[in-house]
């Protein structure tokens, strides 16, 4: 089992068709949808994908031939090691846990695999560490 | 047993001197007692890593063909002070950039500075006699100017509170992003490794005392602003913001790994300032407060959802409850962030050990202790005859 984050963009005609239920009853996938957004320039879904691999190249596969736009989430967010001082202001702040105090070294890391990509941690890094992609 | 700092020196001078941070004689006294702790160890280093606001750097930056009186000072777009001599100024950490960057500011241009980056420098003056030149724009760096120092107000709180925020709305704060309805708290002290939590009535600190300071050799000049010590006690060390120091150190020995510019979203600017104490360690009783651990220092937690000065603590934690991750708020779990870095205190109060053991940086005996008694003083509105 794998668990993979996409960023999916539909365009407007694409809003009314039940894509995130596919996912579930065509390629058996658990799916955790982590934000949605729509807009006049159509809708944004942040998803994660639970499955066997090749449930989920099938599920890409369906979502590209059906026209959505696919960007898979590693590093959306990216922490500066060179900037960060290792206070610690993100770790209270991420509502996954994503940051994770050592307590041999006290460095602060980082696990972009848990991240959501909220951004929550970047207006609240006073060094300016962490950057969103878009 | 009893020692002096020259007997000290003395054995720093001859490669002697025992040298252990803050941690390693908290495992020392465990192991070996207090007695054996106090009778093996010369120095113990201290070191604290955080946001210190009441910071800036005086500057000299010589005088140009023709001569100006500098009245208004700009660098990088941030105002400096230029209320004194014609090419003096001072720049204070918070002061932001005019040119509407929110995230721009004193403290920004200090690290470039330290880091050795061109700054822009500009100045308008009415024009003299003496200085008939009223305008100036020109580049600077830290190695182009006379002098520059960083003179900090009020540097290395002994102790501080731990910030929570009881309200529907999040609150961008000095303490940092604070979630509603207590989601988080965040505190900022080195705890077992901060300089005043080690010696708390500064019996080796006073003015003169040399420091570590954002990696220079630097000094402490005064007592800090705000300095106070009818504060609430535990274990003989003060359970509340108390003391704090003035401190003064070269500019251009200072290096941006202990030097940082901060920007605290929708509140303002700060400096995280590295600085590391060395204590000699004269005696048991110095020994018995450097060896406190984290677990016998408390904070106080305090609600910033109040927006007043008399706001009362809702508790008091422990820093081994704040650096465990989670404390407990009336029954709540609330999970907390450390917003000075311990990685960086350590990393100092290791540094300073190295320098004093190669023989790099002697202890100095203070030239005058700093205050045993004082209060801190509100500001209240009162007509001129109220304080007459």
């Amino acid at each position: 089992m794998a668990t993979s984050r996409y960023l999916l963009y539909f365009n407007p005609e694409l809003i009314n068709e039940p894509i995130t239920y596919r996912m579930v009853k065509d390629f058996d996938l658990v799916i955790n949808i982590l934000r949605a957004e729509i807009d006049d320039t159509g809708g944004k879904l942040m998803i994660s994908f639970e499955g066997s691999p090749q449930q989920i190249k099938s599920a890409i596969k369906y979502l590209t031939d059906s026209r959505v736009e696919i960007k898979e989430l590693n590093e959306y967010v990216r922490k500066d090691a060179e900037r960060c001082t290792d206070c610690g202001m993100c770790v209270s702040i991420c509502p996954v846990s994503a940051f994770i105090v050592d307590r041999t070294t006290w460095k602060i890391m980082f696990q972009s695999d848990k991240c959501i990509a909220c951004g929550m941690c970047v207006d609240a890094c006073p060094t300016g560490s962490m950057t969103l992609g878009q | 047993l009893k020692r002096t700092v020259e007997e000290i020196n003395a054995r720093i001078k001859s490669g002697d001197a025992v040298v252990m941070t803050a941690e390693e004689v908290i495992d020392l006294v465990k192991k070996d007692g207090l007695g054996s702790a106090t009778e093996q160890v010369d120095v113990v280093t201290t070191g604290t890593f955080g946001a210190m606001c009441s910071s800036g750097a005086f500057m000299n930056f010589g005088h140009s063909e023709p001569p100006i009186k500098m009245a208004k000072v700009w660098l990088n777009d941030v105002p400096a002070y230029g209320g004194l001599a014609a090419v003096d100024a001072y720049l204070g950490a918070t002061e932001t950039s005019e040119n509407g960057k929110a995230d721009y500011g004193g403290a920004q241009v200090i690290e470039e500075l330290i880091a050795g980056k061109p700054v822009k420098l500009k100045a308008t003056s009415h024009g003299t006699d003496c200085y008939p030149r009223r305008e100036i724009e020109t580049f600077i760096t830290l190695k182009s100017i006379n002098q520059a120092f960083l003179f900090n107000p009020r540097n290395m709180y002994q102790n501080y509170a731990c910030a929570t925020n009881s309200s529907d709305k999040t609150l961008f704060t000095y303490m940092g992003k604070l979630l509603p309805n207590m989601k988080n708290a965040t505190y900022s002290s080195a705890g077992q490794l901060s300089p005043l939590l080690k010696d708390p009535k500064l019996r080796t600190i006073g003015i003169g005392t040399r420091i570590f300071l954002g990696g220079a050799q630097g000094y402490v000049s005064w007592e800090g602003t705000q300095y106070k010590t009818n504060v609430p006690m535990r274990n003989g060390v003060p359970s509340a913001s108390s003391r704090t120091l003035a401190v003064i150190g070269d500019m251009k020995q200072m290096s941006t790994e202990y030097v940082r510019a901060l920007y605290m979203h929708n509140y303002g600017i700060s400096l995280s300032v590295g600085i590391g104490v060395p204590i000699p360690v004269l005696d048991e009783d110095i020994m018995r407060s450097c060896a406190v651990p984290d677990d016998q220092l408390f904070a106080p937690v305090v609600d910033y959802a109040l927006q007043s000065r008399n706001r009362k603590p809702v508790q008091e934690v422990s820093y081994a409850e704040l650096r465990s991750g989670i404390i407990n708020i009336k029954g709540k779990k609330v999970r907390t962030s450390s917003l000075s870095s311990y990685f960086k205190a350590r990393q100092i109060a290791n540094e300073l050990k190295r320098r004093i053991e190669g023989k790099e940086f002697y202890l100095t005996q203070f030239v005058q202790g700093m205050p045993e008694e004082r209060a801190m003083k509100p500001l209240d509105v009162h007509s001129y005859e109220e304080v007459a």
